[in-house]
């Protein structure tokens, strides 16, 4: 387990070192300039090539990432003008843009992606699991079809249509519930809820289809197997032997894809940010890459990264925990 | 001079929060808001106004780094300048009144120095006097390459402008050209004729910081006030919500209303969920507007339906002018007679229908649109008519040598959704009947000011638009026609790289000039003189329609930027 542990660290800190470089070259292959869009439009060549000094972009571009790295581990201090603030580590810079260091940026909004994830995922696994279960039960029947063709639709609807569907219904037509507007769970727990659970409708919606057809076809493939066969023979409950061995043979498969797939809320969901006006991760990525604020964008890219490989790592270790066949 | 619109596209704050970039103005200067109480500028106080901004890349708050349109919507409630824009509708609100000072400055007589006296009273939200240093402080400080993002008109201005870098670092030396010589009274002297001086000083570098509370690069976060609101919470790209600044007093600001109690804006909302909320108008967003969000063509058409919704729509134009650049640098453009065939065969009727209609764009022949009232003039002298004139466009292409037609790239913005594809293609589709074949040459918006305007990239025809910073003609004209206005290395705007030195000299002759209306007059013959040439080919100004809640009182879209004057809007 620990040489597991640590085999994976090594990976991560090598996959997140290969990150940043190469967001860092993409960067630099790509058009734009940083320091045209900090200094404006009407920016003469003698003020751009002091915003590019201010900046750190007159540097080469190894140069640049060396820094990079070594304010990462050490910390740097930068010049606001009038004096100078030290970032301590992990400090992922200062952003060309908004003139705020990146990693405080990322703090402040990484909470919004932590409870889009983690209440769209319980909610995603309820309906999957549930739903996936009840059309497993009776296969073929009207109940699987109808069941599979709801959970269908819903799949193939894009998250951003669920979202204004679900925002002209709960909000415009039903008024039961305010258009959202983020509030931190360490403000209000009640209203974090209530602000937050169309976002989290709109991804379970959409997510849940694949947990449907992930449960159900692990059920039935458990319920068909030879010990299931021989539980019924020596007359366990039904229900003992759904809810204790068929489910049990789905979970593994299902724990794996969820880790993975809160991994990638995590790391944003820019279509549900967008539509609920929720300032997350994904959002603030898709509006520094448009304006080449290459330390938000590299500091992203690391925390996505980062966040992927630890969901990857749980997913395996849930694996394990649940399937004894399984050793790391 | 001017700054085109696309800058408010990349100045975060500008976007969302000054709202001074493109669309609206008050076209039709009335007030919206569906509430049937009269409202009452002495009764008005009270309430919390809710704002629904989509304001994607928000830099927050420093006067000296905010790209505005005189002083802008949420930088005015924080901030006062030297001067400010007329909070009136209809065109009196292009009128500049002295905000800080007394008046609006005391011109030298070829208008070089210009004098302001505070007036008395001025505080801080903290309590302490606003003096002439913090003035001069705050215009020094957007010097700084820290803060870059401003306009560029004060290095231009100011004697000693061009090479001064802020007053931060080892040399800490303050800026000659400004003198303070009491705390009352601030001079400025320019290296050339100004006669719009007060206008340029209505913008947010002219508003007093405090040396002592600079943090320089995190001011932007939490500037001292001078307005009559005060930040009380501000989460980058989240909210924004403003209190009344207990210092402020309408005695001394006769232009701010500031009547909500609070503010409460909420930034990075979709502008879908924006005018949805606005139209339905449920619970507090019936107190809600908007700085940065109009109306698109389907839902102008949906609201437009609807009698109770149309109630609360403001229509207006944003002086603001799309066209053609033509680089005269480059053949076949350094020909009249092809820059001329394209302006015969330009169809404004195709273009307007790729802007979304009617109601959201408006052909225009002249470079400086019609919105711009007094510095227009009408003229045609290429006309077109409705839908293009092919014939005469082929006739001129066949006289110029060029009987088969031309292949010419266009470079546009993607990003713009004005000057973007549906535009481009219109064009393209075009200039196919008259036998010039466009190339269309998509540029991004990271790269399309770096490629367009610098002059060794520039291509040989671009789809751009230029915006007015206040409503005059000198920053209309200046940095497309003035030859000396021509930058090599970038940030320049004089597309067709134009320098006709009795021009220059022309322009520098209004510039004397300090009385506005005659000014204006002077410009808009010369717009008239300079349209013969062929220059440009002018194509559309927009058009645009803003929702407001159904509480909302005395909102109505300024002329000066064609965007809501939150500073007088009512929810009680």
């Amino acid at each position: 387990m620990i040489r597991f542990l640590l085999r994976r660290l090594l990976g991560a800190a090598a996959v997140l070192l290969a990150l940043a470089a190469l967001t860092y070259l993409l960067f630099y292959a790509m058009p734009g300039d940083p320091a045209q869009l900090a200094c404006g439009k009407s920016c003469t060549s003698d003020q751009l090539a002091q915003v590019r000094h201010a900046l750190g972009t007159d540097q080469p571009l190894a140069r640049q990432f060396w820094t990079f790295l070594t304010t990462l581990v050490l910390g740097h201090g930068f010049s606001t003008g009038p004096s100078t603030v030290w970032c301590s580590a992990p400090c992922l810079g200062y952003s060309y843009q908004s003139n705020e260091p990146v990693t405080q940026m990322l703090v402040e909004r990484l909470p919004v992606d932590v409870s889009l994830a983690l209440g769209s995922a319980a909610l995603w696994l309820l309906i999957g699991v549930g739903t996936g279960l009840f059309a497993a039960l009776r296969p073929g029947r009207w109940r699987d079809r109808v069941t599979n063709t709801v959970v269908l639709t819903l799949g193939s609807t894009p998250v951003f249509v669920m979202a204004l569907l679900l925002l002209m219904g709960a909000c415009v037509w039903l008024q039961v519930l305010p258009f959202p507007n983020y509030v931190p769970l360490t403000d209000d727990p009640a209203q974090w809820a209530q602000n937050l659970l169309l976002p989290w409708l709109a991804i379970a919606l959409v997510s849940a289809a694949g947990y449907t057809r992930l449960t159900r076809a692990g059920v039935l493939e458990t319920l068909n197997q030879d010990h299931i066969r021989t539980l019924r023979a020596y007359g366990y409950p039904e229900r003992r032997i759904v809810l204790r061995h068929a489910v049990r043979g789905a979970l593994p498969t299902v724990v794996t894809v969820a880790a993975m797939d809160i991994g990638m809320v995590l790391a944003g969901a820019v279509f549900t940010e967008t539509m609920f006006g929720l300032p997350g991760l994904g959002k603030l990525a898709v509006e520094s890459a448009s304006t080449v604020d290459l330390p938000v964008v590299c500091g992203i890219t690391l925390l996505a990264g980062a966040l992927i490989v630890v969901a990857n790592t749980a997913a395996d270790l849930l694996h394990a925990a649940l399937d004894p066949r399984v050793r790391i | 001079m001017l700054r085109p619109a696309r800058i408010a596209l990349f100045t975060a704050a500008s976007v969302a929060l000054t709202g001074s970039l493109a669309a609206c103005g008050a076209g039709s200067g009335s007030s919206a808001g569906g509430s049937s109480d009269a409202f009452s500028a002495a009764n008005c106080q009270g309430g919390t106004l809710r704002v629904l901004d989509s304001a994607k890349n928000s830099k927050g708050f420093d006067p000296a780094v905010l790209y505005t349109s005189g002083g802008g919507a949420i930088p005015r409630l924080l901030f006062r300048t030297l001067t400010t824009r007329q909070s009136v509708p209809g065109v009196d609100g292009t009128k500049v009144v002295p905000d800080l000072a007394t008046d609006t400055g005391k011109p030298s007589e070829n208008a070089t120095v210009w004098t302001y006296h505070l007036k008395a009273g001025l505080k801080f939200a903290d309590g302490t006097p606003i003096t002439s240093a913090d003035v001069k402080y705050g215009v020094e400080r957007s010097f700084s390459p820290q803060l870059a993002g401003g306009p560029p008109y004060l290095r231009d201005w100011l004697v000693g402008g061009a090479d001064y870098q802020g007053p931060y670092g080892s040399g800490n030396t303050d800026l000659a050209s400004i003198a303070t010589p009491d705390a009352s009274t601030i001079v400025f002297h320019l290296r050339k004729s100004e006669g719009d001086f007060p206008y340029l000083a209505a913008e947010t570098q002219f508003a007093p910081v405090p040396k002592a509370k600079d943090t320089g690069k995190e001011y932007n976060a939490d500037p001292v006030s001078s307005g009559p609101y005060t930040i009380a919470g501000f989460t980058k790209g989240r909210e924004l919500d403003l209190v009344r600044n207990p210092y402020w007093s309408r005695s001394t600001d006769q232009q701010r209303l500031a009547c909500p109690d609070r503010i409460d804006v909420s930034l990075g909302l979709s502008p879908a969920v924006i005018n949805q909320r606005l139209s339905s108008s449920v619970g507090q967003d019936a107190n809600a507007i908007t700085t940065d969000t109009s109306l698109d063509a389907p839902t102008l058409a949906r609201v437009s339906a609807d009698p109770a919704l149309k109630k609360r729509v403001v229509t207006g134009k944003f002086p603001q002018i799309y066209y053609l650049a033509f680089n005269l640098k480059k053949a076949p453009f350094d020909n009249q007679l092809v820059r001329e065939a394209l302006s015969y065969a330009v169809d404004r009727t195709a273009l307007v229908n790729a802007e979304g209609g009617t109601q959201l764009a408006v052909p225009s022949t002249t470079f400086t649109p019609e919105s711009l009232t007094a510095a227009h003039q009408d003229y045609d002298d290429f006309p077109a008519g409705a839908t293009g004139n092919p014939e005469k466009a082929k006739q001129l292409l066949a006289q110029a040598g060029h009987p088969n037609g031309i292949t010419v790239p266009l470079a546009y913005d993607t990003d713009d959704t004005s000057t973007g594809a549906p535009a481009a293609t219109a064009l393209q589709q075009a200039f196919a009947k008259a036998g010039i074949t466009l190339q269309l040459q998509p540029l991004s918006d990271a790269d399309f000011s770096g490629t367009v305007n610098t002059p060794a990239t520039q291509p040989a025809l671009t789809l751009t638009s230029w915006g007015a910073d206040w409503p005059s003609g000198g920053p209309f004209l200046t940095p497309i026609f003035d030859g000396r206005q021509i930058v090599t290395g970038g940030g320049n705007f004089n597309l067709a790289q134009y320098n006709d030195p009795a021009v220059n000299a022309q322009i520098d002759k209004i510039n004397q000039i300090t009385d506005y209306a005659a000014a204006q007059k002077q410009w808009a013959a010369l717009d008239a003189q300079l349209g013969k040439l062929a220059l440009t080919v002018p194509l559309y100004e927009e058009a645009t329609s803003v929702l407001t809640g159904s509480h909302v009182k005395n909102a109505y879209l300024d002329q000066w930027r064609g965007w809501y004057d939150i500073a007088t809007v009512s929810v009680k």
